[in-house]
């Protein structure tokens, strides 16, 4: 058996090499064109293979990869553009199933980007999502795309935002980024959208646990999912918690105070209340120019995340330092070295060449 | 160590025998965590209060009944079905000629999800698993010349149950049979669907309600039925050790209890026709322990209720050898396996067993595979003198001790489970899933890497290839019972069937017994599809969440280098391409055993894939634009119930319409090696059948992921 599966083998590359030669012989040349036209004609297709180009951490891709936003961007920017996220088995997915297709329903145009985290050991990932989104994923005017984070937070946050730009250009009128509430993603997250939504599900009492305070910050609503059933007393409990605890936080702007919302994704209900929270925030922060003030900061925002970023990558790169990376970090654990000493001495490598 | 008096000697030879290894290196832990010392002796036993204690008396861990085997052998019951019921029928026939006791039917999954055999859904399942029924017509098919007043009948229904069961019902009516005679189990068992078999139609709580209602009609109309069959048997083929399955299975058992005092039933008026189903593994003396100690713990757990029968804390079940332990290399070792396992029941005590054919692995148990299989009981029944005395390895220090620490152990996943508030919750949670999934990639860790011998696949692995032959279901089946549906509804009155469908939603609107409003509709000649839909539209169709584990697999996988190198080349991988190797798992049509595709997900995200998983049922469509949306390199197909013929270059071909040719498909499950160039011509890349270690697979999907980025640069 084990001979047969060897032999199998064989035949296994040498088909995958037959199919592969049909395949460049027939497939278009895939230019900043081809992408740009599959994106703005909503074609499923060439959307998910624009957003991987977006994802690809080749610098093969990288120019490619700017012209064709440079080329979407002017078709950006007229989505409502909502990040949802909560603690691990909060219901994030099912409530943007139940929420999703509500807004289906009513005409939208919704696109998902649902963020797993990628293991930190092994660097891979399981994207189980749309088995929480099986009707929206279902849905013509409905696009869902899990996407693993990765090994960087600069890596994630620059593909997610880029995602979210490429869903806009394809004519999605919603656009929901959906992450997993641990670490420093939700900051990146919230930089990005328009309303930023924390999902809690209600616990025993010890609310607030588990949960940092950072978010609360962030927050333009908290939401109290699975408020059903036995559990309706203690989403109630809940949201009261919540509530002082928001009175605690210092709101981002006078004119929005974060609410405190119940639902139940399962039973579909609250899910109409939280739409209308969104749309009352969007109402009232249009109205004061927030809104627009708000995107204007977060390109900015964006702007010095990428240039640290390119910094960072270009110190770590440099044929100047990446030569003495490993022996500074011997001496720095051996003690030899102070950690400030070994910083400067790190970039005066740098700076000294340059000046 | 040992407390016998002459303990400390024995040590010393032990240690002299041993020469330079310790005493701890004789020393095993069981998959379970329990401990087993080298040798057991009478002072273990001294703590064992129900060592001495009878058959047929309380606590039952001797067996249920005073006599067991000397005076009736235990049922031969084997589980078949075949595509149409005509054929089955006739199968049926044959087998009880040959000396078989009872029946046990095997439905198709399409029946057991409750769609007729032309609904779109289904188009690669129809007479795959087992036989397809779509209306009482069937039913009397499937029973023709089988007098349902002598013959116990076992049927493994649990999504469909009402009209299967039903339809049971009115064949047994139309010959002639009242209700008060029929005798026979359903299984009825509703909760371990969500756990493992996923073959459920509605959310737990309505199908919780079923439950109780054919207990309740039973109880009254049927007293010589068992109403339901509580299963462990999926939980441990999805990969439970003998202590969860023991402690999931009687957990079960409790919350149908439960639901049986809730619903107004007194507990004697169901327990005692509850009965139960173990599987039974390779673990030879784990498994006869386990039989033990369900007994002794739901004798323990049934006595809280102060039932006044003592048939109601007394466990009687079904065993079923196991089909993990059956292998695609080297298959004529598994008669082999299923004796030994075949040889556990019995010694357990069960009531009655079925015994896999072995070429399970493989394909559908032709008439040969089942011949064999049902002799292997013969032959252990009649040849071997086993029988003659009752439970002939009670005393056994080894065997007692054994039973004593499952009962210890099983009670404390119980009594974690009873602090969540019961299975229904627990299930609700995920926990009782994740732990089976655990123990499952645990295991296959262990497997994959020769730590656990399975022969023929990781060690002694034999060069020839025998070829035999394989049971196949041809198209034409569904095509058959489409024209037999179409008849029907021709011939049927289709105002009296409309009306007693109407009475049925009715019923699940407003409460009366869902059994009992089943009946009309069946009688007027209802379709199980038509009958399913009506309590669909109040009751809604259940969709599974899907959680998975990670980092198991890596952490229960010793040799890392192994592991580093994989994910090395996984690392190479994204240089190269610009992200992780990224694989869609799917599971098409309706089958729902997704053991295999969780281990195989959670194993290749550690190995450093990026993994998608679709949710369960898909047809080749939705996994189609799931491939297309999530832009994937490789989608997977795990085909466990013979559909793959039809799914497989289905899928390709709605790949290809979406644009996706470039997404390369691979297959795994049980295939038969002769479809494996039917599958190659539709442009399947790579198959691999049981056994395949997960380390062999994801080396060969990299080589055909490199091979196809070369061909592209060059």
């Amino acid at each position: 058996m084990t001979k047969a599966a060897g032999a199998s083998g064989c035949g296994e590359e040498s088909r995958a090499q037959a199919s592969e030669f049909e395949k460049t012989k027939a497939g278009p040349t895939k230019d900043s064109d081809y992408y740009v036209k599959g994106v703005l004609d909503n074609d499923r297709l060439i959307l998910s293979k624009t957003i991987t180009l977006m994802e690809s951490t080749r610098p093969e891709d990288h120019d490619l990869a700017l012209e064709v936003m440079d080329r979407i961007l002017p078709y950006t920017g007229k989505a409502i553009r909502l990040g949802i996220t909560g603690v691990p088995g909060g219901g994030k997915s099912t409530l943007i199933e139940t929420l999703g297709m509500m807004l289906v329903e009513k005409g939208f145009r919704v696109a998902v980007i649902a963020v797993d985290p990628s293991s930190k050991i092994s660097g891979g990932s399981i994207m189980g999502d749309k088995t929480r989104m099986q009707f929206l994923s279902a849905q013509e005017n409905a696009y869902v795309r899990p996407a693993a984070t990765g090994q960087t937070l600069g890596g994630v946050a620059r593909k997610t935002r880029e995602s979210m730009l490429v869903c806009e250009a394809a004519g999605y009128d919603v656009v929901i980024i959906e992450t997993v509430g641990v670490g420093q993603l939700e900051t990146t997250v919230a930089s990005m959208v328009d309303f930023f939504l924390v999902l809690m599900i209600p616990g025993a009492g010890d609310e607030l646990q588990g949960i940092k305070r950072g978010i609360l910050e962030l927050a333009d609503a908290v939401v109290i999912n699975k408020a059903d059933g036995d559990n309706l007393v203690h989403a109630q409990m809940a949201q009261k918690e919540y509530q002082t605890a928001l009175h605690l936080v210092n709101p981002r702007t006078p004119t929005w105070l974060p609410p405190v919302l119940t639902c139940s994704a399962l039973e579909k209900t609250g899910i109409e209340e939280i739409w209308n929270t969104v749309l009352e925030h969007r109402k009232k922060l249009s109205a004061t120019g927030e809104l627009e003030a708000r995107r204007r900061e977060q390109a900015l925002e964006w702007t010095w995340f990428l240039v640290d970023e390119g910094l960072r990558e270009w110190f770590y790169k440099h044929p100047k330092t990446k030569g003495l990376l490993p022996e500074i970090k011997k001496r720095i654990e051996s003690g030899t070295i102070t950690p400030t000493r070994a910083a400067s001495e790190l970039l005066e490598q740098i700076i000294n060449k340059r000046s | 160590m040992l407390k016998h008096p002459r303990g400390k000697e024995w040590e010393e030879r032990a240690k002299k025998e041993l020469k330079d290894k310790p005493l701890e290196s004789i020393i095993w832990e069981t998959p379970e965590g329990i401990r087993i010392n080298p040798l057991y002796t009478a002072e273990d036993l001294e703590s064992l209060d129900y060592v001495n204690t009878l058959p047929g008396l309380p606590p039952y861990v001797r067996g249920p009944m005073a006599t067991m085997y000397t005076n009736r052998p235990w049922t031969i019951r084997q589980y078949a079905g075949f595509s149409t019921a005509r054929e089955s029928n006739e199968f049926y026939r044959k087998c009880l000629a040959e000396g078989q006791k009872g029946l046990s039917v095997a439905f198709d999954l399409p029946t057991h999800r409750g769609y007729d055999s032309d609904h779109p859904r289904v188009a690669g399942d129809v007479g795959k698993a087992g036989v397809a029924v779509d209306s009482v017509e069937d039913m009397k098919i499937l029973f023709d010349q089988i007098p349902l007043d002598k013959m116990s009948v076992s049927m493994t229904m649990n999504g469909a149950v009402l009209p299967i069961l039903g339809g049971y019902i009115v064949a047994a009516e139309e010959q002639g049979v009242s209700h008060d005679l029929l005798s026979g189990t359903i299984q009825n068992d509703i909760l371990k669907e969500y756990l493992t078999r996923n073959t459920y139609i509605y959310p737990p709580q309505p199908s919780m309600r079923i439950v109780s209602d054919i207990m309740a009609y039973c109880s009254k109309e049927m007293p010589r039925f068992n109403t339901i069959s509580i299963s462990g048997y999926h939980m441990m083929e999805a990969g439970a050790d003998t202590v969860l399955q023991t402690a999931f299975t009687l957990a079960d058992g409790l919350e149908y209890v439960r639901a049986g005092l809730r619903a107004g039933m007194k507990v004697d008026d169901f327990a005692p026709r509850f009965s139960f189903f173990f599987g039974v593994g390779m673990s030879f003396f784990m498994n006869i322990a386990m039989l033990r100690a369900a007994r002794m713990l739901w004798h323990r757990l049934m006595s809280n209720f102060n039932p006044k029968n003592p048939r109601s804390t007394m466990l009687r079940t079904h065993c079923q050898t196991s089909g993990w332990s059956l292998t695609a290399q080297d298959p004529y070792n598994n008669i082999i396996r299923t004796t030994i396992e075949c040889l556990s029941a019995v010694l357990g005590g069960t009531q009655s067993l079925h015994t896999n054919s072995f070429d399970e692995a493989i394909g559908l148990p032709t008439d040969f595979s089942a011949r064999i299989a049902r002799n292997t009981q013969l032959v252990v029944q009649e040849e071997s003198d086993i029988c003659r005395a009752i439970d002939p390895l009670g005393g056994s220090y080894y065997l007692e001790v054994m039973t004593q620490k499952i009962v210890d152990e099983a009670q404390k996943v119980i009594d974690e489970i009873e602090e969540m508030g019961g299975m229904a919750k627990a299930i609700e949670s995920g926990m009782p899933k994740m732990r089976i999934e655990e123990a499952a990639t645990r295991r296959q860790a262990r497997i994959d890497q020769g730590l656990e011998t399975i022969v023929g696949v990781n060690r002694y692995v034999a060069d020839d290839n025998i070829e035999f032959e394989i049971r196949e279901v041809p198209e034409s089946v569904r095509n058959e019972q489409i024209a037999r549906l179409e008849e029907l509804r021709k011939k049927r009155d289709n105002k009296a069937v409309e009306k007693a469908l109407a009475d049925l939603t009715r019923a699940a609107e407003t409460g009366g017994n869902l059994m009992e409003a089943t009946l009309p509709a069946v009688r007027a000649r209802a379709t199980l599809g038509e009958i399913s839909n009506a309590l669909e539209v109040v009751f809604g169709r259940f969709v599974a969440t899907t959680l998975c584990i990670s980092g198991v697999y890596a952490s229960e996988y010793r040799d890392t280098t192994i592991i580093e190198s994989l994910r090395k080349r996984t690392a190479q991988f994204e240089e190269r391409e610009g992200r992780r190797p990224r694989i869609l798992l799917t599971k098409m049509g309706q089958d729902g055993h997704d053991r295999g595709v969780k281990v195989v997900a959670t194993a290749y995200a550690d190995l450093g894939f990026d993994v998608d998983i679709s949710p369960m049922f898909q047809t080749p469509e939705e996994a189609a634009r799931m491939a297309i949306e999530n832009d994937v390199h490789m989608v997977g197909v795990s085909s466990l119930a013979a559909g793959h013929k039809v799914l497989i270059p289905e899928l390709i071909k709605e790949l290809k319409r979406f644009g996706g040719e470039e997404i390369l498909v691979i297959a795994g499950g049980v295939i038969p090696p002769k479809d494996y160039q039917f599958l190659y011509d539709a442009g399947v890349v790579g198959i691999f059948g049981p056994g395949t270690p997960i380390i062999e697979s994801a080396n060969k999907v990299l080589n055909i992921l490199e091979s196809k980025g070369r061909s592209k640069q060059s």
